[in-house]
């Protein structure tokens, strides 16, 4: 049986050769280099691809991304190299016509793997022609490899395909990209610094990424400066450098002997141990570091241990030597040029960053305005600090949750559900305060304390009906992704709808209370109760309204705050404290103090954590201690109202 | 002048002497020192709830005696808690690591002692160096020292700045709230020196006393609770009586009138705010030892929140209110969220208690301050038939 096969497949294979009489180039270079081909070396195969490259054909390409990927296989009968294809007996591809040219046994091929070093030499070979391919879609994939790991053989082919490239979008990046690597790999001076220097005006990640790599340093100690190296900075021991460090630095360049650790003198006092003594000195001593000097100098003296390093030894090592960081770049003139242009780049990325900074701060804002804008007014109108607060704003971001799961449009569910939670909060706003609060308006205290009873049990009430885990309020599509400016500055756009909302607000608020009858009433109350009650004014009413309005306002903003943040039942508990505080620091009972309160916190927050962006904590301790001492110097907030209004 | 002082406080008398029995009883039934009836734990328990009646007692001084609703003083707990936990932890650490380090060939050098001390103790914030502020943790005296200091200063340069500006009202609550949110954010972070998140554990063993048994140690610190509850108890009711008393209520009522008939107002605000902090510290440095744990989670504003629930619940303005309501709640509330409250089927739903004793608390919260303002302390007005 398998003598047949075999006579089949060497039947096949004699048809095969006969079929192709002619050998192309591309065949008659496989042919010389068939052992290259098989074992491919590193060192050598660089003959053979660019013998593939003379060739210059189409199939080369294929050739070469084929045998890189491992993909090639080579018939051990004859030493022919194919693809292969699908099915048993495997059908086997001629690497010239691309035709199914026969059939074989697993058995009687032999895949060639490449090891990563030749792969890498084919790689780089591919580059060249894969930049110059007619499909657009191999060129950007080069393009793209080619910044993933840029390579200094890379830059010439890269020169070499711009002139010809059709497509404007695409040629533009070849250019930029073969500025990036002029910078880095090209031979001559001239050239590298003016790249760099046409490079200085940009910000982004990479220009920045190439400008550290050229300014890449390596410490170095010596005895004496050396002339011929080009010396990126001198530390100086003790200010630059911690004697420590140097000391470290002397002993891995092997110019001084390793301090023994503490450690190291233990264990070899506890191996020397003799009769209770050690180095002559008793055992029991041994527990002050000065005794297991002594005891560890005389057993060096025996020259049974490595001699002990003193502090002396140690700072007079560390003077006799100079201590210096060198550019791994030699050129002065390359590193000079690039120093200039990363500190260019710094300043133009810190301005973009003051930006980013101002935006953030801005979204924060309107955030915290949402959230803390129906807190101010109820504040303001009635003196009464509501702890249910945040549980309103949890109950409107509930609200959307649940219309979602009826209205699978997003686009939809987000307009239904915006009116849907100010209804929701707003009757529950009235029914607390009719139910609760208006029995408490001489008492404020304990309305803080009641509010807080409800706080809690709404909160667990959330909990027991919605679980513990946090349930997606998802944003409708257009809502998705970022307005991104440059690689600094980025805003999602979510964080501008909440921006836009909270600017909807702030101008319908403010009509609401200086444009219409319910706004002079609220005013009037705010100002003074006893007084508007005798002109009129049902102040039962307005309290009630104020109170619904206020809770509508929250049951809104718990519907934006979902959008970016998640829907749980402790979500209102996250924003009571820094509604609490715009509040206070903003003024009560004035729309625009609540923004400016809302502006300087978003901002303080934004600003703390910018100096210190992987502590957040410590940014809210600073804010708050802030805030403790800003209410020291306006107690009455940012915007305080003025005259009798004021009260107490 | 003592005489005087009992006559007119007889509640005072009446509360030793329950104490003196509770404690009495306890004694007697405990696996220690009596016939066993009370479990080890329980004992504990107990004991905490004692010491939370303290702190109980401190707030209602300052709230429901001064009107100043402190949403901060759990934060003085915890601190008092901290500064006596650093002792404990040092030390027990200590006994540890000399026993292990007294095994090797060589005996320890005091720096070997004091690196494998902090390696034990901040390995899991990935730290072994001291912080300053443990500076004086390895002593027992210095750090009782903190225990009355850190709270009293933190109170006093807290309340000096906010009475100067006269900050009241809920201004004055929200910006103690903030504090406390304020020091909880920052014990979180792990380079805060005191173990961020873990806090301070094993502070159950106390150092040297290990022969002892928890049992016997549980009822040690079930005494020390008892003391120091009755003589807070004593030191508050001589406060809040005599001509002091009334100038801290008048300040209640009206804090510009007792401005205008010439009182420093600000300095009694700030000398009860102290005193009520110091209290609180003591409270907590007995609290945690019993508990065995303190983390920042202890002091989130939300333990000053319930604190203040206690205090309304038992009756603001009466020491034995706040004793009553922190009692009663604490214990209502470990007993419902213990599982140890029966279920309710209602057929098409069954009432967990651990998911609906949050509600209950919530809602009979509002239902006490709205219908009995005077709290559980309250029904002793109709007991004792007394002008309230």
């Amino acid at each position: 049986m398998r003598f047949l096969a075999l006579l089949f497949a060497a039947a096949i294979s004699l048809g095969v050769s006969g079929a192709q009489a002619q050998p192309t180039d591309l065949k008659a270079v496989l042919e010389v280099h068939a052992e290259q081909i098989e074992r491919p070396k590193r060192l050598q195969v660089g003959e053979v691809v660019n013998d593939l490259i003379a060739l210059g054909t189409p199939e080369v390409t294929e050739f070469l991304q084929r045998w890189q990927n491992r993909e090639l296989h080579m018939r051990e009968a004859d030493g022919q190299f194919f693809y292969v294809g699908e099915g048993t007996p495997i059908e086997l591809i001629d690497v010239v016509s691309g035709q199914v040219v026969g059939t074989a046994q697993d058995s009687e091929l032999k895949q060639l793997r490449p090891n990563a070093g030749v792969r890498r030499v084919l790689g780089s070979a591919l580059v060249q022609f894969q930049l110059s391919d007619p499909n657009i879609l191999r060129r950007v994939a080069a393009v793209d490899s080619i910044a993933r790991r840029p390579q200094a053989d890379q830059l010439a082919p890269l020169l070499a395909s711009i002139p010809d490239e059709p497509d404007a979008a695409l040629k533009e990046r070849k250019e930029r990209l073969a500025g990036l690597l002029t910078a880095r790999f090209d031979e001559t001076t001239d050239a590298r610094v003016a790249a760099i220097e046409a490079l200085s005006g940009e910000l982004s990640l990479d220009v920045q990424a190439v400008m550290n790599q050229i300014l890449a340093t390596r410490d170095q100690v010596a005895v004496a400066l050396p002339e011929d190296e080009n010396i990126a900075e001198i530390y100086e021991v003790g200010a630059d450098l911690g004697t420590v460090e140097a000391y470290a630095q002397l002993v891995s360049a092997e110019l001084a002997p390793a301090v023994i650790p503490n450690d190291a003198i233990r264990n070899a006092l506890a191996a020397n141990i003799d009769g209770g003594f050690v180095g002559g000195v008793p055992v029991a001593q041994l527990n002050t570091d000065a005794a297991r000097a002594t005891a560890y100098t005389a057993l060096a003296e025996a020259g049974t241990v490595p001699p002990l390093v003193t502090d002396a030894d140690i700072s007079s090592a560390v003077q006799s030597h100079v201590f210096y960081a060198i550019y791994t770049e030699p050129d002065v003139a390359v590193t000079d040029a690039a120093n200039d242009a990363l500190n260019e780049i710094t300043t133009r990325v810190g301005m973009n960053q003051a930006l980013d900074l101002t935006l953030d701060g801005l979204s924060l804002a309107s955030i915290y305005f949402l959230a803390a804008i129906g807190l101010a007014i109820t504040f303001g109108v009635m003196g009464v600090i509501n702890m249910a607060h945040g549980e309103f704003i949890m109950m409107g971001a509930y609200t959307g949750y649940v219309v979602q799961l009826f209205i699978p449009d997003y686009t939809l569910s987000i307009l239904v559900a915006l009116p849907l939670a100010f209804a929701i909060t707003f009757g529950a706003g009235v029914a607390m305060e009719r139910l609760v609060i208006r029995w408490l308006y001489h008492r404020p205290l304990e309305t803080l304390l009641a509010t807080f009873g409800i706080s809690i049990a709404l909160q667990q009430l959330a909990k027991n009906i919605f679980g513990t885990q946090a349930r997606p309020l998802t944003s409708p599509g257009w809502l998705d992704g970022a307005w991104v400016m440059n690689d600094v500055v980025s805003i999602s756009y979510i964080r501008i709808a909440i921006f836009i909302l909270a600017l909807i607000f702030l101008g319908l608020l403010l009509f609401i209370l200086n444009k219409t009858r319910l706004g002079l009433e609220v005013r009037a109350v705010t100002q003074n109760p006893g007084m508007a009650a005798s002109m009129g004014i049902n102040p039962d009413r307005i309290n009630m309204l104020t109170f619904g309005l206020g809770s509508g306002i929250a049951g809104i903003a718990g519907v934006a705050i979902g959008l970016y943040a998640k829907v749980t039942s402790e979500m209102g508990a996250d924003y009571i404290v820094q509604s609490f505080m715009t509040v206070v620091v903003g003024g009560v009972g004035n729309v625009w103090g609540t923004l400016a309160g809302a502006s300087l916190i978003g901002f303080l927050q934004k600003g703390i954590e910018w100096f210190n962006p992987a502590n957040t904590l410590a940014a809210q301790t600073y804010m708050i201690l802030f805030i403790i001492l800003f209410i020291q110097f306006r107690p009455k907030g940012i915007v305080a109202l003025k005259g009798r209004a004021a009260g107490d | 002048m003592e005489r005087s002082f009992i006559m007119r406080n007889p509640s005072v008398l009446w509360f030793l002497l329950a104490l003196a029995v509770f404690t009495l009883g306890v004694t007697i039934l405990s696996e220690a020192f009596g016939i066993g009836g009370l479990s080890t734990s329980f004992i504990k328990t107990l004991g905490k709830t004692l010491c939370l009646c303290l702190i109980a007692v401190a707030m209602d001084v300052v709230w429901g005696y001064c009107g100043i609703l402190s949403l901060g003083h759990f934060a003085f707990f915890g601190l008092g808690g901290y500064a006596i936990g650093m002792w404990l932890m040092y030390a027990r650490t200590e006994e540890i690591v000399v026993n292990s380090l007294n095994e090797a060939a060589i005996p320890p050098t005091q720096q070997e002692i004091i690196d494998g001390i902090g390696t034990q103790i901040f390995g899991v914030v990935g730290s072994s160096e001291f912080p300053l502020i443990w500076a004086f943790s390895h002593s027992l005296g210095l750090q009782l020292l903190m225990v009355v200091l850190v709270p009293g200063l933190l109170a006093l340069v807290f309340g000096w700045l906010a009475f100067r500006s006269r900050v009241t009202g809920v201004y004055l609550s929200i910006l103690t709230q903030a504090m406390t949110l304020a020091l909880a954010l920052y014990l979180f972070q792990n380079d805060s020196g005191l173990r961020g998140n873990n806090g301070l554990s094993g502070l159950q063993n106390i150092p040297g006393l290990d022969h002892l048994g928890q049992a016997t140690i549980s009822m040690w610190f079930f005494w020390a609770s008892a003391i120091a509850l009755g003589a807070g108890y004593v030191l508050f009711a001589w406060v809040t009586s005599g001509k002091m008393g009334s100038v801290i209520r008048g300040i209640r009522d009206d804090e510009s009138r007792v401005r205008f008939l010439g009182y420093h107002v600000e300095s009694y605000k700030l000398f009860v705010f102290t005193l009520t902090a110091v209290v609180a510290g003591i409270a907590g440095a007995l609290y945690y030892p019993q508990a065995g744990i303190i983390n920042p989670a202890e002091i989130a504003p939300i333990a000053s929140i319930y604190l203040a629930v206690w205090v309304a619940i038992g009756g603001r303005g009466r020491l034995y209110g706040a004793v009553i309501g922190a009692a009663f709640v604490s214990l209502l509330s470990s007993w419902f969220t213990g599982g140890g409250a029966p279920s309710i089927p209602l057929g098409f739903y069954t009432i967990q208690w651990t998911d609906w004793w949050l509600v209950l608390l919530g809602v009979s919260f509002v239902a006490v301050t709205l219908f009995f303002p005077k709290g559980i302390g309250g029904l002793f007005d109709y007991l004792v038939r007394k002008d309230p």
